[in-house]
């Protein structure tokens, strides 16, 4: 067995020591500022959990799963803004309506395979990006972002001082995701999509519908996303385009290649890592850390997305599997040393 | 019926433009199986070239120079393509969705490497003075720029389908299309095919991306991706590997795009995405798709 007997006690270890560090003593933590960043982190690792869900796990490239993170902010914001519903209601709401929406956008992509359900998923994705941005209907408020009324979001969430509800509200969020995704691959459905993503041919033979599985799995990781969006409109204060971009699907896919796919902490860590390196290389971007060396260099490594294509590329090529990958292996050599 | 005759040419210009960025995706997957989502790269090296032609190495624009930036930029494009097929393609042999991931990671490095060496701002690309003139059909009053468009985009298609008809090579890549494993299995050297191809396809897009900076008055490193996701969608709607089958769909596309955001003010997007998925619930192998093998 490859799994490590000990890894469940030390997730949850790490779980509760990440749930107090802020409020004992001084630590890095206490920091407003580090706390938000951990918190956007937390979310983006949860939303990297459930692409891994539909990629990794069931084998189906999606190239479109920005727009049900998305949907799961603006449902939410223009439930509480427009609507005047309580906030966890609308939150609740803004799932149910991204299931709904990914059972119907799901059942039309899932007509055809492959290359061909990425590019579909794009399409569609692309198609929510458009109507966000343009502001159809005049709910979204287009490129300008629409910010959730702070007057409906309850007390402890508001102000600086309160951060640390914020970067709870997050941990909380993606402890309840690498749950929900735990219960979901060990499941028996689960076992079915990891047999999709292997041969598919083979599941039809012993009875089953391939296509209500890839419906199942595909909807459950929207309305997950979705959770996950209500939750990054709490923590960032206010929905914008870019979310629904295909740009963050893109980089969804990079965290999941980065952490390694099929491990669920894979993700999860590729998905913090990306947010934190992506935050941090800005940071030094814009800075003067590059001042030094010629134009030519300075430029593309002022832009994370060079940088990160780069690693991208090379794990693509060279390292298959990405951090939890190469884990997986050298712990496979060393339980083999000897033998 | 002058507004019609004015909307009905833009929406084949528009046409025309696409098409040239589908051809080449079209052709890529049809063979190889490939998704290429580094192709909006192309379109974007390809423009930057022809803006480097027309500033730097001209900068007194005339249709000459033009003509030359759009042969330039489709070459430099052209080239691009080819070394990262043979660098980063062919290593992947056959791992279909790897390579799709890869040129993802192409894609997003051009786009950063570009922005940072020029910034992410639209630089304006200058054309010759007629450019900006228009003619009257009837009583409509029509931008020159849409027949350019039509123009370039029609000796390309005639050329693509005159190297897909009558040369060897082009033989080689529609038996590659209809059954790769067979073509192979005959002793036949398919790599070069695929190079070919990869050539061929950023070429158009190359030359695509020039005549892109002209229609939307700019050059920027992010242009490629907008206009790629409307490459795929016109891909899926023709049937992958067929090139009549892109032209079609992109004719098809750009037209109703343009009437759409006409009449239904500004709905051109939504409805682009409507014949996709009424294309793919009636046919998903797209209109001149074949059963996918």
């Amino acid at each position: 067995m490859l799994r490590w007997k000990y890894s469940r006690p030390l997730l949850i270890a790490m779980t509760l020591i990440f749930a107090v560090l802020p409020f004992i003593g001084t630590n890095p933590l206490s920091k407003a500022g580090l706390q938000q960043t951990m918190a956007v982190a937390f979310l983006y690792g949860a939303l990297a959990l459930t692409y891994d869900l539909l990629f990794g796990f069931t084998g189906l490239l999606s190239f479109g799963h920005a727009i049900y993170f998305a949907s799961g902010i603006y449902v939410t914001a223009i439930l509480v803004n427009t609507f005047n519903v309580n906030l966890f209601l609308a939150a609740l709401g803004s799932i149910i309506f991204t299931a709904v929406l990914a059972t119907l956008t799901g059942a039309a992509a899932l007509r055809t395979s492959g290359i061909t359900f990425a590019m579909v998923t794009l399409a569609f994705g692309q198609a929510g990006h458009v109507f966000i941005s343009r502001d159809f209907g005049g709910f979204t408020n287009g490129d300008d972002g629409l910010p959730i009324n702070a007057d409906r979001v309850p007390d402890f969430f508001i102000g600086v001082v309160n951060t640390k509800y914020l970067y709870l509200l997050a941990l909380g969020i993606l402890a309840f995701i690498y749950f929900a995704a735990w219960w979901i691959t060990e499941s028996s459905a689960g076992r079915v999509f990891a047999a999709l993503r292997d041969n598919e041919q083979r599941v039809s033979v012993l009875g089953l519908n391939p296509n209500r599985f890839k419906l199942l799995s595909f909807v459950l990781s929207a309305a997950l996303a979705a959770l996950i969006g209500a939750g990054m409109l709490i923590v960032s204060g206010s929905g914008s385009p870019r979310y629904a971009a295909a740009d963050t699907t893109i980089a969804l896919l990079l965290m999941v290649i980065l952490g390694g796919p099929v491990t669920r902490w894979g993700a999860v860590l590729g998905g913090f890592l990306y947010s934190v390196l992506s935050t941090r290389l800005n940071v030094l971007g814009e800075g003067t850390t590059f001042d030094s060396l010629p134009k030519f260099i300075s430029g593309p490594l002022s832009e994370p997305a060079f940088t990160l294509g780069l690693i991208f590329i090379l794990i693509v090529m060279f390292a298959p599997g990405g951090i939890s990958g190469a884990y997986y292996r050298a712990r496979f050599k060393y339980l083999n040393k000897g033998k | 019926m002058s507004t019609f005759l004015l909307i009905l040419i833009t929406g084949i210009g528009l046409g025309a433009l696409y098409f040239l960025v589908a051809s080449g995706l079209s052709l890529i997957y049809g063979l190889m199986g490939v998704l290429n989502f580094a192709h909006g790269s192309f379109l974007t090296i390809g423009a930057f070239t022809g803006l480097w032609i027309s500033t730097k190495v001209f900068p007194n624009p005339t249709t000459w120079t033009f003509i030359a930036a759009m042969i330039a930029g489709g070459i430099v494009a052209g080239l691009f393509a080819l070394l990262m097929e043979q660098l980063v393609i062919n290593r992947l042999y056959n791992r279909h969705i790897d390579q799709a991931l890869v040129t993802v990671g192409v894609a997003l490095v051009v786009t950063a490497l570009l922005a940072g060496w020029f910034g992410s701002d639209a630089r304006l690309f200058p054309t010759p003075l007629w450019f900006m003139k228009a003619v009257t059909i009837g009583n409509a009053i029509i931008p020159i720029d849409r027949f350019i468009y039509i123009g370039v985009a029609a000796i390309l298609l005639t050329a693509m389908l005159s190297i897909l008809k009558f040369t060897r090579i082009g033989l080689i890549i529609r038996a590659g299309v209809e059954n790769r494993s067979m073509v192979s299995a005959l002793g036949i050297n398919v790599r070069l095919a695929f190079s070919t191809v990869f050539f061929i396809g950023g070429f158009a897009a190359g030359v695509g991306g020039v005549l892109i900076s002209v229609f939307s008055y700019g050059v920027s490193p992010l242009m490629g991706g907008s206009w790629l996701i409307y490459g795929f969608i016109v891909v899926v709607v023709g049937g992958m590997g067929s090139v009549t089958g892109s032209a079609i769909a992109a004719m098809l596309i750009g037209i109703t795009n343009q009437f759409a955001n006409y009449y239904l003010t500004g709905l051109g997007d939504f409805v682009v995405v409507i014949i996709l998925a009424a294309v793919l619930l009636t046919k998903p192998s797209g209109l001149l798709g074949k059963v996918s093998n």
